[in-house]
């Protein structure tokens, strides 16, 4: 390979590098709220056109398969058309989700889930419901399965949510009997590969055996009681005589989910009644 | 210098890819692996210019990310400024006009940009691990596969050179 001698590397380039990097890092230390309010103006203003594109490219595809899916039942050929997985799959979640909406007596608004290109996509997620539809910032967002994060912030069209996935996500939770509480955090296990959750802040004496269902407690103002947030798969690690740490299979992955529910009423009434005891974790 | 009609070309190109990032890759295959159209264009401009021009436009590409995924805002911006300088200087100092070169340089560019953006945004050593080695790698390769796609398919238009 040569020098090429068409290009040069000036101090200006140099110079400008510099001066992105700095302004990029001083992002990074800038607190949330105002960083969040950065994000807010851009995605309002320069990026709205786009957001409402991908928004329509996300309804077209939904509009199709839901279109395949009934078109399929009606068909002689449902069978074949049915095998296709990813069709099969989005008709159980949209149904799923339908479902969900009869039961839930909280006032909620259905969204979208935009998923973007940026590997950070699955700790915070883009939805397409916004202020306009009664979305506001600390507003739990669920799936037929469970939960899946929080709002963190919204504009006119659209909002963001922090998934539990994110490393700052914190619920208070309780077991499905209502024996035994803790906090339930993020946790990355890599022999799984994928990220799980812990429950933590579990005295010592008391044992939680594996499968049995982890349900928001509805204590700290956020979440209302009996979201199902997972089931217990074992034992993290524990402090002798002190506390157990339980890891969580979590019941929705935000990586994958499409469609989800905000919930934006009162959080005084508990929510369990609208999950079926059938609820599974999402695959 | 390129005169006007190639930076009109090229500008389309631009914004066929970026209509491309934001209505196909949404109802392509997982979000995950899907091209990032978005990252394509920030390499393909990179590699036609210079350095400093290249970070200021791998900036706003990556404030662009960081608005509509919040999860640590600042580190797209860190990521895209530092692999579009990058890219642009690596171009710069060594001639690259393979095909295939070019698809590795566009492979790299996603692989480094997700290595930074989860680093800077305070993944676990083992997420950032895990993610390298799968959905990142996958995602560079698709958008290679673009990359060479579109370089073939524009290849008048976005003016860079090729071997035959």
């Amino acid at each position: 390979m040569l020098p090429a001698p068409d290009r040069s590397h000036t101090n200006r380039d140099t110079t400008l590098f510099l001066i992105c990097i700095i302004i990029s890092g001083a992002f990074l230390f800038t607190p949330p709220p105002q960083a969040d309010a950065v994000a807010t103006f851009v995605r309002g203003t320069v990026l709205l056109p786009l957001v409402e594109l991908q928004q329509r490219a996300e309804e077209g595809k939904t509009s199709r398969s839901r279109f395949r899916a009934l078109q399929a039942e009606r068909d002689s050929l449902v069978a074949k058309a049915q095998a296709l997985p990813v069709l099969e799959a989005e008709n159980a979640r949209l149904r799923r989700l339908f479902s969900l909406r009869e039961r839930l007596a909280t006032p909620f608004v259905a969204a979208e889930v935009l998923h973007q290109a940026q590997a950070t996509d699955g700790l915070t997620l883009l939805l397409s419901s916004g202020s306009d539809d009664g979305v506001a910032a600390y507003q739990p967002v669920i799936a037929p399965e469970g939960l899946v994060g929080v709002t963190r912030a919204a504009e006119r069209r659209a909002s963001t949510a922090t998934t539990w996935a994110h490393p700052e996500f914190r619920a208070s939770a309780v077991t499905n009997d209502g024996e035994v509480s803790g906090i339930v955090a993020p946790f990355f296990q890599a022999s799984t590969g994928a990220p799980l959750l812990e429950l933590r802040g579990v005295p010592y004496r008391d044992s939680v055996p594996p499968g049995t269902l982890v349900l928001t407690s509805g204590l700290g103002g956020v979440y209302p009681k009996g979201i199902p947030i997972g089931t217990i798969a074992g034992v993290a690690r524990e402090s002798a005589g002190w506390e157990r740490v339980y890891v969580v299979r979590p019941m929705v992955n935000p990586g994958s989910v499409s469609h989800v529910l905000i919930l934006t009423g009162a959080l005084r009434r508990p929510v369990s009644d609208a999950f079926p005891p059938d609820s599974g974790p999402d695959g | 210098m390129a005169d006007r009609g190639t930076r009109y070309r090229f500008g389309l190109v631009i914004l066929i890819l970026i209509g491309l990032h934001f209505y196909l890759r949404p109802r392509l295959w997982d979000a995950r692996i899907a091209p990032d159209f978005f990252m394509l264009a920030l390499m393909l401009y990179a590699i036609r210019t210079r350095p400093g021009n290249a970070a200021v436009a791998g900036f706003l590409v990556g404030i662009t990310a960081d608005a509509l995924t919040p999860a640590r805002f600042g580190a797209g911006a860190l990521a895209h400024t530092l692999v579009g300088y990058l890219a642009a200087w690596g171009r710069a100092v060594f001639f690259a006009d393979n095909l295939l070169v070019h698809a590795g340089f566009i492979g790299v560019g996603v692989w480094l940009r997700n290595f930074v953006v989860l680093v800077s945004s305070g993944a676990s050593a083992r997420q950032v691990f895990v993610n390298l080695v799968t959905w990142s790698l996958l995602q560079a390769l698709t958008t290679a596969v673009a990359g060479v796609i579109t370089l073939i398919v524009f290849r008048d238009w976005l003016s860079i050179r090729l071997d035959e």
